[in-house]
């Protein structure tokens, strides 16, 4: 982008040509150094509670992975962490045109992948579900890119229909059939969190594209409707529901997780048991340096401590928007919210099991819970949004 | 807004339809959610913190208990009645069973092989995985701990319970706890079971001075605390450990003997065989001078280390008894229980009927209403009374006739002591009654003491109607207990000063160290001291003259005192239909320097005894016997009257070695005589008896000087019936010899009534027969 074309006022109409051209790269502007800093700062905590959770499992490795080295997973955590931040910033330096360029295929090969995820041999299983794929010297859920490639390509396909998005042929049929092939494909994995997340960031993306808001209301009547069926058919859906509404009453199996949890955030109080101190974490927490992980900052930093990192993020999502609604294209907008609507997801769905607001679902807190490939997807996602920054105008 | 927004179709709405829409999703996911989430942790974090941070800190913390040792129980010669020795409980943790993936089947079945159990009660519990602590067995004794240690040790063996050669696969047992505990021993089983009692499983008394002083005893456990993680194992970096110290319980030292419980349970036991006791008796021994408890019984006894267990008798009833439920036979083996547990001294109230007399003579004496010198008394048979119909009869029908103080003492004669009652008037009665504290329990330390019953004072002070004073006067028409009488009577003999009972002088630190020790306490002075002699020297002509009705309780060499009691048991009558006598006596010597009381109380004796019913047929001689033995004991020596010496039995000298004439020399001196020299050796070779036999004195003995002592069985000779001298000349004749128990009493009346060797049975000669002597014509409701 040119500096003249940054002086002038940016409108949607003249920034149509733009939208399908990323010849422009060179002489961008900066990038939002508040985003930046903020995600910086949350990712810095997030490695240091890694470390203050994971260090009693890592030492007394119960399930033979660590060796008893204390300092197992902070060390691999915050490696991931060091090439995330230049994951983040080499994502942020790709224009817009790029990413909309590549959105197709990014779908296609989250499709693709999720379709190996199932064959034996590739996909791991774990737990009854096949989730993950082995490369190695790391490995990584499809289901993440399952994310960030809906959130792209709905991104596409909203801009090209335009108008066209009030209708029912446009605006619900090819997304319709895109996520329905991708919850099938998560149904047989299966992976529940991943179906909320998915159909959640779909929604989304269909509420920002105009999608007019009475099929909400009808896919919100749907969606009570699948529930309700969910409850009706799986006993396990059913057993999830009373371990919701009933914790304490099979502590030592179906409420095990959300009792621990709610006794790590209680023992925290105001001030917390300061960081290092949980007790908590000492076998009783299960997963406490992964989806639990917030259970340990309340236990560890109480209640102040856990506000300050909850408000950390709410101005992360909010700065996230804001860049979004700032965005010198609709493609841009439409990926920015759509990133931000994810990451906020993460957060509220995350932090509303631990506090057993919600029933027991597998989700992680991003640039907190332990995960190497989920955190690089991550910050690439943070990156795309700081790319996104380098377009807004710096006049404010 | 969006519904307007969408009837508006010019170009840039769809835009600008986005940026509100983005910026409501800021709104909801911005700001909305997480206000919702900051609500709810500030539910969790600060309002139901307290609830969270406790149930959190229950299950990081890990106590373990250290039991303070239970404090010893001594006798007053620090022999040990009742002791604690460590055992320990086993228990499992089914929690940490199943967190460490053990196996259940292999560990219940380790441990019902080990210790005896059954194999599904064991395995039931290793299934309640959320339970840390299921308790296994209690008091297990150390070498089967160890067995149980090794088990949990599972050498060369995989969690679960599979051998495995490679020794890093092998774990030992988490599940499997052993805990310290301690059990409690008592080395003399049943003896003086009623008072020193029992603990229960949990070490804490149950009955007896264990529960009377169970806190004194106990002491106070000491606990450890220590944070640890989820398998039980120490919480790193987390040096969170508190200790409690256990402070152990205190001994005791009793006033209780050892020796003298034996001996009254002794002579208790017989007296039960003897008289055929259908409801057991009890007994007290009592230092007089202090009011401490040198012993106490109550029939039938219990082991101690086995208090659950009744006797065979109770159990026949039980099994005989027509019950057709578990539960009943549950209520009815309770019952049994609680009988054999239930302290008669202490517990249960009666008549005293004649014994009480004693009383109303040292208030008669006191309160001036009669004279040893000058009262006298005329006794017909019976006494008119005002307010009864019917005249009051005297225990002998033809009447005593006339009578000093000492005779009505001595015949215990219901109308003489009748009139004293009536001439110290009810008012006055009632206050020497509440002056020996008869009204009151008398605070022995010792639970389970029960209360008197008494008329109320309205109809006690009734002055038209006089019959409750004239029967209280006899010790009759109120109940109260052994252990009220003995100390009330020990006033009367110890110079007037009533005394609180008690059993524990001493309390020792865990050290041996003393903590604090216990002096007699004087209640009150009843009576003063010259009352008190004047009541010991006629009180001790019931016991030592011959026409006394307490002669069988006579001791040679001692001087007792005392009074017999025989009462009926009209509550009993009215229950059963059946007459039930209670006999008892209460003797205590010397009468000239009172040391010990002893108080005999006979329920109910059957038709199996020879005997007569009578407190001095049964109770007066079962008194003699404790004192006999007792005495002599305690330190009190002899003094021999004029030939009372000749009535004790002595020990035979050794002769062997000595010449002939040496030999005889001895025997004159030790009181026996020669028989016969048998051979011509120049020094004793044998002699019959034996050396150090006790036989009766005056015996005569042979020598052998060189041949053997003949083998040949003589045939025991019919000993029945006889005075004691008579009966050892004839045993004599058969060339056996006696030895006396009973009332070893020269007397007209006393004679020979058992021997230990019925006769026509052959025995060896030389045999030594036992024979009991007793004055049968004692007999009466006196």
């Amino acid at each position: 982008m040119s500096v003249a074309a940054k002086e002038n006022t940016v409108t949607y109409e003249n920034t149509r040509l733009a939208d399908y051209t990323y010849d422009n790269t060179i002489d961008r502007g900066s990038i939002d150094i508040p985003f930046a800093l903020l995600t910086l700062l949350l990712l810095t905590v997030g490695v240091v509670m890694v470390l203050s959770a994971s260090f009693a499992r890592a030492y007394y490795d119960p399930g033979n992975t660590t060796g008893g080295n204390a300092t197992y997973y902070f060390v691999r955590q915050a490696l991931f962490a060091l090439c995330g931040v230049g994951v983040m910033f080499v994502c942020s330096r790709f224009p817009m045109g790029f990413y909309r360029h590549i959105s197709g295929i990014v779908m296609m090969v989250a499709l693709a992948l999720l379709v190996l995820v199932l064959v034996p041999g590739i996909g791991e299983k774990a737990n009854n579900a096949r989730r993950w794929i082995n490369l190695g010297f790391t490995t990584f859920q499809p289901s993440e890119i399952a994310k960030i490639g809906v959130i792209m390509f709905f991104s596409v396909l909203i801009c090209r229909f335009k108008d066209k998005m009030r209708t029912f042929r446009y605006g619900i049929v090819p997304f319709a059939a895109i996520l329905g092939v991708v919850c099938f494909l998560l149904v047989l994995e299966p992976h529940m969190s991943a179906i909320i997340i998915i159909l959640a960031i779909g929604m989304v993306m269909l509420f920002l594209g105009g999608l007019p808001l009475y099929w909400f209301i009808g896919g919100g009547v749907a969606g009570a409707a699948l529930l309700g069926i969910g409850y009706a058919l799986f006993p396990y859906v059913r057993e999830r529901f009373y371990a919701w509404l009933n914790p304490f009453a099979d502590a030592s199996d179906a409420g095990y997780q959300i009792v621990q949890s709610l006794y790590s955030i209680g023992s925290g109080g105001l001030l917390g048991l300061g960081l290092g101190n949980s007790r908590q974490k000492y076998l009783y927490l299960p997963e406490e340096h992964n989806d639990f992980i917030f259970s340990v900052v309340c236990e560890e930093l109480g209640f102040i401590g856990a506000i300050l990192i909850l408000a950390l993020f709410a101005l992360l999502i909010i700065r996230g928007y804001w860049l979004s609604m700032h965005a010198r294209d609709r493609y841009s907008a439409l990926v920015g919210a759509g990133i931000t609507t994810h990451l906020a997801m993460q957060v509220l769905l995350n932090v509303a099991v631990c506090t057993n607001s919600i029933p027991c679902t597998g989700i992680s807190l991003p640039l907190f819970s332990y995960g190497g490939t989920a955190l690089l997807l991550q910050m690439a996602e943070l990156g795309i949004i700081l790319s996104i920054s380098r377009d807004v105008p710096e006049k404010r | 807004m969006f519904k307007k927004r969408r009837e508006n179709k010019s170009p840039a709405s769809p835009n600008r339809m986005m940026l509100r829409r983005t910026l409501f999703l800021m709104i909801v996911c911005g700001i909305v959610a997480f206000i919702a989430l900051a609500v709810r942790l500030f539910q969790l974090q600060i309002l139901d913190h307290d609830t969270y941070e406790s149930a959190a800190v229950e299950q990081q913390l890990r106590q373990t208990t250290v039991s303070a040792q239970r404090g010893t129980i001594y006798d007053r010669n620090m022999n040990i009645l009742a002791m604690s020795a460590s055992v320990s409980n086993i228990y499992i943790s089914p929690a940490e069973i199943k967190m460490n993936e053990e196996n259940p089947a292999y560990i219940a079945q380790g441990l019902a092989d080990i210790l005896g159990l059954d194999y599904n009660d064991v395995y039931q519990k290793t299934l309640n995985t959320e339970s840390w602590y299921a308790t296994v067995a209690r008091k297990v004794e150390d070498d089967v701990t160890d067995k149980v240690r090794e088990f949990k040790e599972n050498a060369g063996r995989n969690a679960m319970g599979e051998p495995v050669a490679d020794e890093s696969e092998h774990k030992s047992l988490t599940g499997v706890k052993i805990e310290e505990a301690s059990k409690r021993y008592y080395p003399y089983g049943s003896l003086a079971s009623h008072v020193i009692g029992f603990v229960g499983s949990d070490d804490h008394g149950l009955s007896g001075l264990e529960f009377y002083y169970d806190d004194v005893l106990s002491g106070t456990d000491g606990r450890i605390v220590r944070a640890t993680n989820a398998n039980g194992t120490d919480m790193m970096f987390t040096d969170f450990e508190d200790y409690y110290d256990a402070v152990d319980g205190q001994s005791m030292v009793l006033t209780l003997d050892q020796t003298v419980q034996y001996y009254l349970e002794k002579h208790l036991e017989t007296a039960s065989e003897t008289y055929d006791l259908q409801d057991g008796a009890a007994g007290i021994v009592m230092d007089v001078n202090t009011g401490g408890i040198l012993g106490m019984a109550s029939l039938g006894n219990f082991d101690l280390n086995d208090y659950l267990t009744i006797s065979p008798e109770a159990q026949e009833r039980v099994d005989r008894a027509d019950i057709h439920t578990e539960e009943e036979r549950d209520t009815l083996l309770e019952e049994e229980r609680q009988l054999q547990w239930r302290n008669k001294a202490l517990s249960d109230t009666y008549e005293p009927g004649s014994v009480f007399k004693i009383i109303t003579l040292a208030a008669g004496l006191e309160s001036g209403a009669v004279d040893p010198d000058t009262s006298a008394f005329y006794c017909g048979g019976s006494i008119d009374v005002l307010g009864r119909t019917d005249p009051l009869n005297c225990a002998n029908i033809y009447g005593h006739g006339n009578l000093n103080l000492a005779d009505a003492a001595k015949y215990s004669c219901n109308v003489a002591f009748v009139t004293i009652g009536l001439q110290i008037g009810a008012e006055q009665f009632y206050q020497y009654i509440r002056a020996f504290g008869l009204f009151d329990k008398t605070g022995i330390d010792l639970t389970g003491e029960s209360g008197s019953l008494w008329w109320t004072e309205d109809v006690f002070f009734d002055k038209t109607n006089l019959s409750q004073l004239a029967a209280a006067a006899f010790g009759q028409t109120f109940t109260i207990t052994p252990i009220q009488l003995i100390t009330a009577v020990s006033a009367v003999a110890n110079g007037g000063y009533l005394m609180e009972p008690y059993f524990v002088s001493e309390f020792l630190n865990s050290d041996g160290t003393v903590a604090s020790q216990r002096e007699p306490t004087v209640v009150r002075q009843v009576i003063s001291e010259q009352t008190s002699k004047t009541c010991c020297e006629i009180l001790e002509g019931v016991v030592g003259s011959k026409d006394g009705t307490g002669v069988n309780a006579y001791v040679p060499g001692y001087r007792v005192a005392g009074k017999t009691g025989t009462s009926e048991d009209v509550v009993y009558e009215a229950v059963h239909g059946t007459k039930k006598y209670i006999c008892s006596f209460l003797g205590f010597a010397p009468a000239d320097d009172p040391q010990v009381a002893v108080l005999v109380v006979l329920e109910n004796p059957g038709p199996e005894t020879q005997y007569s019913v009578s407190g001095g047929q049964m109770a007066a001689p079962t008194v003699g016997a404790v004192l006999r033995d007792i005495l002599p004991y305690l330190g009190v020596s002899p003094e021999y009257a004029d030939g009372e010496e000749a009535l004790v039995d002595q020990r035979v000298p050794r002769l062997v070695g000595k010449t002939p004439a040496e030999a005889e020399a001895v025997l004159t001196d030790s009181g026996f005589t020669l028989k016969q020299t048998v051979g011509s050796g120049a020094a004793v070779t044998a002699q019959v008896p034996a050396a150090n036999a006790k036989v009766a004195a005056g015996s005569e003995i042979i020598l052998y000087c060189g041949e053997e002592p003949p083998t040949e069985p003589v045939e025991m000779p019919d000993l029945l019936g006889l005075s004691y001298e008579v009966a050892r000349i004839r045993a004599g004749w058969a060339g056996l010899y006696i030895r006396g128990e009973g009332t070893m009493m020269k007397s007209d009346y006393v004679l020979t009534v058992s021997q230990s060797v019925e006769p026509g049975m052959p025995v060896e000669p030389g045999t030594i027969v036992t024979v009991t002597l007793n004055d049968g014509t004692k007999t009466g409701i006196f």
